[in-house]
């Protein structure tokens, strides 16, 4: 035993060291102690996406060199937000209803002839025939090829929802000169939620009512994805991105919006993007867009928990 | 000029420790200079004017990579100068904060040349045989690894030129010559640190009871040099905690307002720094005092 008294107390005292850093966690809201909080779906539901319904003018087509709108600081003054006034609501597992971006129907068969065939997206040339479709899924039907193996295709996502569109490649997609438009914001008000966990040197870049890229009506190419929307707006507006091209999800991932980082807030805080209300289960390269989509880029402090995107973020 | 190595041990490595310790962590601007300009004056003296050349070889080639790196993986801040290639911006903190690091960067590597000039293994010894023998050990064999294999190259390659197997015409017979040296001098190394281990093994290195002679003497001047380092050390140290020397790259360019406080810590950084630089002037002086009255 006396042999043995020093080996014993340094046994000890790592496995007190491995109980305490268990215990301390990391520096997020709700993981230290013994029992982390568990994923609650809180949903932040803001003033401010109740009070913008009137969308701003079209934006010109970037070629055209044509001035910024003129109304986004207009905007930003009818938006009364604080951060008193968010008001949470639980549980609500589905996104909320009453955004701007209202859910779309499941599938546009007009707006699906409308495309020029040259342009249409390769899964949507082929057509499988009545009897197979019954029998395959909806993902399937439309071309996403899934391993039964892993349930994953093989950039790493899981099965789509019904009616929701699946991911297309961005080397495969094919962008063309037709001018579509679909509406594009930019947000950060979780964050004053979470203040106490905000890097210190991040505060005064913080917007006042956090919003870095009111709400408007943007031009965008056919088959061009959120992310050449996201990068071409915010290079025009002279707003700071960083992104990291991923080539395991084969998309780009937005590390930065206005110098407000990933783990800026807390180390489950970083950029999610939801379209007409849904937060896709795969990268921002990999999501066409359509005409008339509502394309809303938020910061989150809690891994998708707070702005009801924690399906997409934690991969389940 | 080596007046500071003649100092006590201790005195020598608490010294490193808080200069290199300093210069790591400290990016103000101010505090790179400071540091950066004592490395390079000290370096100078104690190995000469050829130190200069060798200082600025490769000093230069890493300010100017570093500088240069940093802007193509870091995008942050918010003054953006253009648009990189990829699709993210360059901006101007980046650039700059390229530039800090590569000058803090050289300024470690300028104190650490000054480190194997004072800090010999014997002396490293002295301090840790006892504690830690066997990781003391191994560190100074390790940092006495690349000047004796320089020094023994020397000697090997003087003795294959003896025997006319120089390392020079053509190229196949170069390559053949120097390969030939190589396999020597790595079984010169392996050999060696083989031998080392043992011998230290058998002189009963690392056991306990043993003892070990030393002539350091820890005197009255070592006491107040010891102090001069620890009281500006601890000023500095504090200063920086409450914020006298903060400044901050990203997003934007900040740093503390220019105050008496952050004046007096700069000054007691810089006092810290050029210590030893005022130990050898000093030295200087006194003997060519002596030297004329004489």
């Amino acid at each position: 035993m006396k042999k043995h008294k020093k080996k014993i107390i340094w046994a000890v005292s790592v496995i007190l060291l491995l109980v305490f850093v268990y215990w301390w966690g990391g520096s997020s809201p709700g993981l230290r102690g013994w029992n982390p909080e568990e994923p609650e779906q809180k949903t932040v539901e803001t003033i401010v996406k109740k009070e913008v319904t009137s969308k701003a003018e079209v934006v010109k087509p970037p070629e055209e060199k044509t001035k910024i709108p003129e109304e986004v600081p207009e905007k930003t003054e009818e938006v009364p937000e604080t951060p008193e006034e968010i008001v949470y609501e639980e549980p609500a597992e589905e996104p909320q209803e009453d955004t701007v971006c209202n859910e779309p129907e499941p599938v546009l068969p007009e707006y699906v002839e409308e495309i020029p065939s040259e342009v249409t997206p390769p899964p949507e040339t082929v057509e499988p025939s009545k009897a197979e479709e019954d029998t395959l899924s909806y993902y399937q039907n439309r071309g996403m090829e899934i391993d039964e193996k892993t349930g994953m295709d093989i950039y790493n996502t899981t099965a789509v929802p019904e009616g929701k569109p699946i991911p297309i490649e961005p080397q495969n997609a094919v962008i063309s000169d037709r001018e579509l438009t679909c509406t594009l914001s930019v947000r950060c008000d979780t964050v004053f939620n979470n203040m106490s966990w905000l890097n210190p040197e991040k505060v005064e870049l913080l917007p006042e009512n956090g919003v870095i890229f009111a709400e408007q009506t943007v031009t965008f190419y056919e088959g061009e994805s959120v992310f050449n929307l996201l990068v071409r707006e915010m290079k025009r507006n002279k707003i700071h991105l960083e992104f990291e091209n991923t080539p395991v999800y084969n998309s780009a991932y937005i590390e930065g919006i206005n110098n407000l980082y990933e783990f800026d807030c807390g180390e489950l805080s970083g950029w999610m993007y939801r379209v007409n209300g849904w937060f896709p289960n795969y990268g921002c390269s990999r999501y066409q867009l359509k005409e008339g989509d509502c394309v809303e880029w938020i910061f989150t402090c809690n891994l998708g928990r707070d702005v009801g995107g924690f399906k997409a973020a934690s991969g389940e | 000029m080596n007046e500071f190595k003649r100092f006590h041990p201790i005195v020598n490595f608490i010294y490193f420790l808080f200069v290199i310790g300093c210069s790591m962590f400290f990016m103000h601007p101010a505090c790179l200079i400071i540091s950066f300009s004592c490395a390079f004056l000290y370096s100078v003296i104690l190995k000469g004017k050829k130190a200069i050349k060798t200082n600025l070889i490769y000093m230069i080639p890493i300010i100017l990579l570093t500088a240069i790196i940093n802007p193509a993986f870091n995008h942050e801040g918010v003054n953006i100068l253009t648009y990189l290639p990829g699709g993210n911006p360059l901006t101007l903190e980046s650039i700059i904060y390229g530039f800090a690091a590569a000058l803090m960067l050289v300024s470690v590597f300028g104190w650490f040349s000054c480190y194997n000039e004072v800090m010999t293994s014997d002396k490293f010894i002295y301090l840790f045989g006892r504690i830690i023998p066997s990781l003391s050990l191994i560190i100074s064999m390790t940092l006495r690894f690349v000047p004796r294999f320089a020094a023994q190259l020397k000697t090997v390659v003087a003795a294959q030129k003896c025997v006319g197997r120089e390392v020079s015409g053509s190229v196949v017979k170069r390559a053949k010559n120097g390969l030939s040296i190589l396999s020597v001098m790595v079984t010169w190394a392996l050999e060696n640190s083989i031998e080392t281990a043992d011998s230290m093994k058998s002189r009963g290195y690392g056991l306990p009871g043993r003892t070990a002679f030393s002539i350091f003497v820890f005197d009255k001047r070592d006491l107040k040099t010891l102090l001069y380092i620890v009281i500006l050390g601890v000023y500095v140290l504090v200063g920086n905690y409450f914020g006298g020397m903060y400044f901050r790259y990203f997003p934007s360019m900040k740093g503390t307002e220019c105050s008496v406080f952050s004046v007096s810590v700069f000054a007691a950084y810089f006092l810290m720094c050029i210590m030893p630089v005022i130990i050898e002037v000093k030295e200087a002086v006194k003997w060519k005092s002596i030297k004329s009255k004489i």
